[in-house]
């Protein structure tokens, strides 16, 4: 069969609403876009602990610790269910399961912005848990429609854990917003931190060529902006209803138009935070992670000297 | 049965069947058969009679590696772990209240994605 009807084919298969799965035929193209999606989603997840592991030490109770450490312990678990699904595109590119976890450390992968940003006090850490994962969570929700079936599967999983920790939280923001001035100040500082960083997580208003092929292979099915419009609706009534303000005095719900209207956030600022890893935090994560992946190397060896055991029937 | 007739061994498989895309494969049971590609065909027949799937593996039965039952202790736990739970955040809706809002679960937001599809067209 010719490649122009393969692809055809395929394509037929999408507007039937059909899953791939990894060991179908694929143009190029999708996998090339769905490797570039679920690596960058992948590496996300590793680098998305280092800012709330940071607080593991220092969480206020043993439940908060306990908590704070089992959503640390999600976000790996999410990164090496992503990862598995990424080495199995990659591999037939000739790349590994090797190169995909090092490609952020020699910075030839991006991660989400949010994650190169500084977390100070307990309330960046309700926030990030609050308001991080909120946006994060609107957009691997959009995901789970994905024509992609391995992907498609492991977002299903990764949601139902999210769910914890949308409640986990709501519950730290909650208890700070009925604490002392000092406490409910706190959060106020910290929701002014994270507000520019959470408009530009959503990525450009404008969609991309990259992000038109995405929704025309159904790999994604809502832009950018459809998407920030979800994050505002959700989040701004309650943002409000704890007595907060948002740092955006242009923010307001045009009825007519049927949309928020807001402050763009610095684009330029953030896109360079994310291509140069020029952020408060970027350089210090990554040492982390190439302290934690280079400098166990020889755990990995030794553990892989392990043979394979007699099955017995 | 004639003594001298050689003995005819056939392998044991254990099945698993993926219902639809959206699921994993789960593990139903097992079947006898002779090579793989009729294990296949003898899943089919077991365990697919009504239901309707996507797909099936079979996996040798020697290939399975699994945990004693009788060591429970691995899957021993702390006592509660409510704290990793959304049932251990039950309050949240309460808290909501005093500020007069609602607790926000994933459902309500993967319900208005949804409740997008049609109504706003992606800007081209």
């Amino acid at each position: 069969m010719g490649d122009a009807s393969r692809f055809e084919r395929f394509m037929e298969r999408l507007h039937r609403g059909e899953k791939i799965e990894a060991t179908d035929w694929m143009p190029d193209e999708y996998r090339q876009l769905l490797l570039k999606l679920i690596h960058m989603h992948a590496v996300s997840e590793i680098m998305g602990a280092l800012p709330e592991k940071e607080w593991v030490p220092k969480a206020p109770t043993l439940k908060r610790k306990l908590a704070i450490m089992a959503k640390v312990q999600d976000e790996m678990g999410h990164g090496q269910l992503l990862l598995r699904v990424a080495e199995d595109l990659a591999a037939p590119l000739g790349k590994t399961r090797e190169d995909l976890v090092t490609d952020v450390i020699t910075g030839r992968v991006k991660f989400h912005n949010v994650f190169h940003m500084e977390a100070p006090t307990w309330a960046d850490a309700g926030v990030i848990g609050w308001l991080v994962d909120g946006a994060a969570i609107i957009n691997q929700a959009a995901l789970l429609d994905t024509s992609y079936g391995p992907y498609a599967r492991v977002l299903k999983r990764i949601c139902a854990e999210e769910s914890f920790h949308m409640q986990h939280g709501e519950n730290i923001i909650l208890a700070l917003a009925r604490g002392t001035e000092e406490q409910r100040a706190m959060l106020q500082d910290a929701v002014n931190r994270w507000w520019e960083s959470l408009l530009f997580f959503f990525g450009p208003v404008e969609v991309t060529d990259a992000a038109r092929r995405m929704i025309e292979y159904k790999i994604r099915t809502k832009t950018n902006e459809e998407l920030r419009q979800q994050f505002f609706n959700k989040y701004v009534p309650r943002i409000r209803s704890l007595g907060l303000t948002i740092p955006d005095p242009e923010l307001r719900y045009d009825e007519q138009e049927k949309r928020w209207i807001y402050t763009q956030p610095d684009w330029k600022k953030f896109g360079e935070i994310v291509r140069e890893n020029k952020g408060p935090k970027s350089r210090e994560r990554i040492a982390l992670r190439r302290f934690a992946h280079m400098d166990q190397r020889w755990v990995r060896a030794a553990l892989a000297r392990y043979s394979e055991p007699e099955f017995v029937g | 049965m004639e003594q001298s007739e050689p003995r005819i061994d056939y392998g044991i498989y254990e099945v698993f069947v993926q219902k639809s895309h959206g699921d994993f494969h789960i593990h139903v049971g097992s079947v006898a058969a002779p090579s793989p590609d009729l294990a296949l065909q003898t899943a089919r027949e077991n365990f697919l009679r009504r239901d309707r799937a996507v797909n099936l593996w079979i996996v040798p039965r020697k290939h399975v590696y699994a945990t004693p039952y009788d060591d429970p202790d691995f899957f021993a736990r702390e006592t509660d772990r409510k704290y990793r739970e959304v049932g251990g955040y039950t309050e949240n809706g309460r808290l909501w209240r005093m500020f007069k809002e609602k607790a926000l679960h994933l459902e309500d937001i993967v319900r208005s994605l949804r409740d997008l599809e049609g109504n706003q067209k992606p800007t081209e």
